[in-house]
Formats: C-alpha cells, structure tokens, sequence
C-alpha cells in the first residue's frame, strides 16, 4: 500500500520543476542510504550499545545507548525463538537462540554476517532449549541445555536432557563437539569467570564443563525451609552481563504464628544469586510482595538498590527490604537493563518497544520504537 | 507376522519395524514443552498470583508471545514451536496486527 502511494506522489510530482525532482531524488537517496546503513554490512562505531532481538524472525537490534536510537539492525533469516542472546568476549559476535527454539545463531555485529550455527537435532531426535545458552569465558565454546524427544512412528519418547558444547570457530551447522548429562528442566545457563556452568532451573545448579559433573550451589524448589512457603521461580531472562552476576526473582511467603496460614503470613520478593567473579551462592529477601514482578537486578554502582519490572516498575532497599520508589509503565516489560554507568534504565521484553527511565525518579526519558514485537528477549549492554 | 499382509502405512511400518520393538513403559520424567505444546496445562489468561486479573500482563497483547513462542499457552492458541510455525507470519506486532491471527486446521500433513 506504501508503494502505490510513493507511486501516486512520484506521478504527481512528474510535472513539477525539474530543481524539485533533482531534490525529491536526492532525498530517496538519503532515506535509501540510511535504510542500508540501518539493516545491513556497516561497521559499528564506538560506544555503548544495548543488543536485544524481536520477532517475527530473529532481528537483532542495536541502540546505541548515548542517543538511546537504535541504530542498526540485522535480520538473522531465521524463525523466532526466545530471542536470548549472549555476546562475544571482544563484543564483535551476537549469538541468538531462534528457529523455534532450535538452535543458536553467531552474528557479526559489524557485517551482519551470520558465521555461526548450531545443529542440535538430529535424525529423529529433536532438541529445543529454552533460554539456555552461554558463552565460555574466552568465548571459543559456546554450551546449550538441551531438551531431547525421539519422534517415533506413533509415539514421542522423551529423553535425557544434556548440557551440549559447541566449538564457536566451526562455522555454520555445528554439531555438539561434547555432551553431559544434565539436570532437567534447566531454562536459563551462565558461567563463572573461571569457567564453570550455572544451570538455572528448578535449583541452581554448578557443573564442571570439563567432567560433567555437578552440584546444587542454591537450593530452590527442593528447599525445605519450615519458616518459609515453597519459593516461585521465574526462570527465562539471563541478566548476568549487568552486574557479573546470575540474578533470578522469587516469590514467597514468611509464616506468622503457624506455618500454613496464609492471613498472618508476610509475603516477600527475593533473589537468588551467584558472583560470577567469587562464585559465591546466597538468597536474599529485597522486600514486600505487592505486585507481580517478572524480572529483576540490582543497579551498577548502587549495590543495594533491587529494580524489577512488570506492570510496575519498583525500586527496593535491599538492607531494610523496604521499597523505595513504585510507577505503572505504559505496558507490561518482562525485563530490564541498565546503561554502565548505571545512569539510565532501559525496560524491554513484550510488545514492540525499549522504554528509557530515569532510575533516580522513575521518570520516564524516552521510548525507542522497535519493529515487530520483543517476546521472550533479554539484552545485553556493550562497549565497543 | 509373515503370514499377515499390510493394508495401509502404518501397518507397513510396523512390519518394517518389527525387529523394533516398541518400549515399555518407561518412567515418568518432568518435561519441558518440547514435544508439542499440549505437553503442557499452564493456563495464562485466568487468574495472577494474588487470584486476581491485575497482575496479568496489560495489554494481553503485550504478553501474548511471549507465551505462545514457547507454548505457555496450550490450549489457547496453536504450537508455533512445532506444527504452527507460520501462524503469526501476518502479525509481525501482536499490539497492531492481532486481527491477523486466525484459528488453524489440521491438515492432510497433520501441520498448517
């Protein structure tokens, strides 16, 4: 329909002055350049960046986080999927789990260039993983949680779930060059600096990429605490890449004078958390449970100050477990991120948006429109 | 078996596969949507955590796929993960384009 329109106008202005369509072809011109810069092979400037990927397809997108503009884009040419992604070391590579769900895509953030993919089905087994995957430390290998189901003739057979490895120098269609047996339902991975795996799932869990082997390092629902409900868990965006630091919400409730009694019980917002640096494990209580938080971390520079974003964006003291400061959004975010500095804080996930606040009033700075719609994903803020 | 013959594919297949058998029954294990989205009986539209509709994400179009992608949703709306996944090729916003969104219908290839 746009087409006929710039058709019809074309025409019109057919008749007119020759300096104006030498001025309409010079503008066309400009507008083409700037649509080739938005979405194809220039390279990427210096500065800070916040990455973040919307469907229908998988198009990453980048906002250049001074401006809070976005930038350019690359459509990866694949189906969606969550839209999680984790970036190279050097802050060159994007890699994105799409197609479904099905494998991870490494994009070049100057060229655009797809040079990396997974092949994790084989044969009649099919593999999906659900916001799991991270980067080695040096970023050769890159590990996925696999969930595995053979497709018989007449019936599904539900397999082991795996942790796979990746070698991220292998180009297109890479097959898992190492398999461990891993926990099930794991929805989110991460490492610490030296190297370990942390599988997000129904516990937090610490696997040693060399052996397979693994130990529970924060005990979730399998925690038995008598003073305490059973925690929820919301397990689907990996915001390590804002403090260096695993962070995951949980929901529960502190009994009053008898365990069970939900009328005299106080329900509390917490978060389990693993240093990427130490390796440190510990939960911690942040403040009251008013309304539904999906997501949440902890500003840069400000320690102590816990944000998590839903249909509310809240702000707590982390010692007094008191909140601070509350505002409704224009829309429900799944999650959130902040500049480096900490100055700014982006919310995203859901609809087709970037909302920009100040984290010091909650006032909101801006809106940075994206295309097609942001589901599942997370973001990751770089220097470049 | 060698004395019965296969009237349609599926028989064939059986006869293909009989020094295949199929395996007993096998341990219950936690799955994880992967096999279809009807796996799955995580209602999303009814209630929040406190029993009410307030903590619901708003607009539900805001939410909605980022709970049909990884099949959240399983009755509602179909399984783009695996046998749908062009279902919301003419909705790029679900905000915007939501009129887009139709019901599906099985297929002679079982997909849409």
């Amino acid at each position: 329909m746009r087409l006929f329109w710039l058709s019809g106008l074309l025409n019109k202005l057919s008749f007119r002055p020759r300096r104006l369509n030498t001025a309409l072809s010079l503008l066309l011109g400009f507008c083409s350049l700037f649509v080739a810069s938005m979405s194809s092979a220039s390279g990427l400037p210096g500065g800070e960046y916040l990455l973040t990927v919307t469907r229908p397809g998988s198009t990453l997108n980048i906002i250049d986080v001074a401006a809070d503009k976005l930038v350019k884009q690359c459509d990866l040419g694949i189906g969606p999927g969550s839209g999680t992604l984790v970036v190279s070391p050097d802050a060159k590579i994007a890699y994105v789990l799409g197609n479904y769900f099905s494998d991870v895509y490494g994009v070049e953030l100057d060229s655009c260039d797809v040079i990396f993919s997974t092949r994790q089905s084989e044969g009649n087994i099919r593999v999906k993983s659900i916001g799991s995957l991270t980067l080695s430390p040096d970023g050769k290998t890159l590990y996925t949680h696999q969930n595995r189901v053979r497709l018989e003739r007449d019936h599904y057979e539900v397999l082991d779930s795996t942790i796979a490895a990746f070698d991220t120098q292998a180009g297109l269609d890479t097959s898992a060059h190492k398999v461990f047996a891993s926990p099930r339902q794991i929805t989110i991975l991460d490492r610490l600096e030296s190297g370990e795996l942390i599988l997000g799932g129904q516990d937090v869990f610490l696997m040693n990429p060399d052996t397979g082997r693994y130990e529970t390092i924060l005990e979730s629902l399998s925690l038995n605490d008598p003073a305490f409900a059973p925690r929820d868990v919301l397990t689907v965006w990996p915001l390590s890449s804002i403090n260096n630091e695993f962070i995951r919400l949980f929901s529960t409730a502190k009994w009053g004078d008898e365990p069970g009694n939900l009328e005299t019980a106080d329900w509390l917002w917490g978060y389990e958390s693993v240093d990427l640096a130490t390796g440190e494990a510990k939960s911690t209580i942040f403040g009251p449970l008013e309304v539904a938080l999906f997501s949440g971390a902890r500003r840069p520079h400000h320690p102590n100050e816990m944000y998590g974003v839903l249909n509310f964006l809240k702000v707590f003291d982390i010692d007094s477990a008191t909140e601070l400061r509350s505002t409704p959004v224009d829309h429900s975010y799944y999650t959130l991120n902040f500049s480096k500095s900490g100055d700014k804080l982006y919310l995203l996930g859901a609809d087709a948006d970037v909302g920009v606040f100040d984290p010091d009033s909650l006032e909101q700075l801006g809106v940075i429109p994206l295309p097609g719609d942001g589901s599942l994903a997370n973001s990751v803020v770089i220097e470049r | 078996m060698k004395h019965l013959k296969p009237i349609n594919r599926k028989a064939e297949q059986l006869v293909r596969n009989e020094s295949n058998p199929l395996p007993s029954e096998g341990e219950v294990v936690a799955m994880q949507t992967v096999v279809s989205c009807t796996s799955s009986t995580d209602p999303g539209w009814e209630i929040d955590m406190f029993g009410s509709v307030s903590g619901l994400c708003q607009p539900m179009e805001s939410d909605l796929y980022g709970c049909s992608d990884p099949c959240w949703w399983p009755a509602q709306v179909p399984d783009i993960m695996n046998t749908h996944p062009d279902w919301s090729a003419n909705a790029p916003s679900a905000a915007k384009d939501w009129r887009n969104l139709e019901s599906v219908y099985p297929s002679e290839e079982g997909s849409s």
